[in-house]
């Protein structure tokens, strides 16, 4: 039995053509594609080295001090100045350490003893940041000021490795 | 009215509604208590009220994909090939983009104010990228065409191929460096560090998500149901159509 569409006289169909959605969705799939390549890229050549630690700068392949870096430690206990639009502090991990200076303010939650991955170069002894991220840890407690206090130098003793 | 025109007023059962009541009742807990009653963190302050959306979100969008795993599987190893299991798995597969969609959007916005950026390319961020990526793919592929028999058996391969993602985006974190912090709830050591009141209501985002995700896929799979019975409907009247001018 035939039971393809009906046209009229003049070839032209009596019922509206149904809409193709096909080609919406291929070119959908199109776009996941491409954007999966992408995301993959990006893994392979960002994801997987995130970062170097501060004590692993020089030792460890990929983290050369000629390149360009992202080396992550804790921001050592009263080590934090502002002055004339830069901000400067120590890096510690695992008990070596590294002064990183940073143009502008960090901004957000970064202070002492939190953990942050620093962007940029080492020039001299000083690493040159130019983009500074909060590593904030799976701990969650209820702000405290007395008992933050207290703590804050245990904390950053032992974030520092 | 007709039976049959009352039978289409609507896809809500009393079990539907239950789920919708109790979603709405965990839920408004979760933005009286997430807004209002749980304290500031001691680092991040206001911010890790994001927290209480951004973790059920994530928790619901694993489930929904490992829900479409399994309805697929049940497709394919089934005798009888249910379509059932096939629409539990498309509709499981769209409420889990969405919440998927609602993780990345509100831990973009908690990276914002903690790590000072929207986006890295991190391990985490990275592979949960991919992971949502991957189930667009799956949706589009489900929308290619074909009879519904071809489209449970291709959609049913890619949902249990990309369930095998989970793991992955889950243990990024312990796998490689991360700027994400690892889980706080789910631990490997079982040491729970967060405050009581701020982890009852994460608790409850998650079971208010949850029922959320089942009222959800209950009613969007029905609707499934009801399309394809549309498309059965209209199919058997052309045909008896055709048959009649045969005869005639």
């Amino acid at each position: 039995m035939d039971l393809t569409p009906r046209t009229s006289p003049d070839n032209a169909p009596l019922a509206p053509r149904k809409h193709n959605h096909k080609w919406k969705y291929v070119a959908m799939l199109v776009v996941v594609v491409s954007a999966g390549g992408f995301i993959v890229s990006q893994f392979l050549t960002s994801a997987i080295d995130f970062y170097c630690n501060v004590d692993e700068i020089g030792k460890r392949e990929g983290c050369e001090p000629n390149r360009r870096l992202r080396v992550q430690g804790t921001v050592e206990q009263d080590s934090l100045k502002s002055d004339s639009g830069s901000t400067t502090f120590v890096l510690i991990f695992n008990n070596q350490t590294v002064d990183v200076r940073y143009n502008g303010d960090p901004g957000g939650i970064f202070q002492e003893c939190i953990p942050v991955v620093a962007h940029g170069q080492l020039v001299g002894d000083t690493f040159e940041a130019n983009r500074i991220e909060v590593k904030h840890s799976n701990t969650y407690s209820e702000a405290n000021p007395d008992r933050l206090t207290q703590s804050k130098a245990e904390q950053c003793s032992l974030l520092a490795g | 009215m007709s039976s049959e025109t009352q039978s289409f007023k609507g896809v809500g059962t009393p079990t539907t509604r239950m789920y919708g009541l109790m979603a709405v009742v965990a839920l408004g807990w979760v933005f009286l208590g997430g807004l209002f009653f749980t304290p500031e963190d001691a680092v991040q302050g206001d911010a890790v009220r994001i927290m209480y959306v951004h973790v059920p979100t994530a928790w619901v969008a694993y489930l929904a994909f490992i829900v479409t795993g399994i309805a697929s599987a049940c497709w394919l190893i089934g005798k009888k090939h249910s379509m059932g299991f096939d629409r539990v798995a498309g509709a499981s597969a769209e409420v889990g983009v969405l919440f998927m969609a609602m993780t990345l959007l509100s831990g973009s916005l908690w990276g914002r104010i903690t790590w000072g950026t929207f986006w890295v390319w991190d391990p985490r961020l990275t592979t949960t990228a991919f992971l949502f990526v991957t189930y667009l793919g799956y949706l589009a592929v489900r929308g290619l065409g074909g009879t519904a028999e071809q489209r449970a058996r291709r959609s049913s391969v890619i949902a249990l191929l990309a369930v095998l993602e989970i793991p992955l985006v889950h243990f990024s974190v312990v796998l490689w460096r991360s700027l994400h912090q690892r889980a706080t709830v789910l631990s490997p050591d079982g040491d729970i560090k967060m405050d009581g009141l701020m982890l009852f209501t994460l608790l409850f985002g998650v079971f208010g998500f949850t029922v959320l995700f089942a009222w959800l896929v209950s009613h969007r799979q029905r609707i499934m149901a009801m399309q394809d019975a549309q498309q059965i409907t209209a199919l058997d009247a052309a045909v008896t159509e055709r048959l009649k001018e045969v005869q005639e």
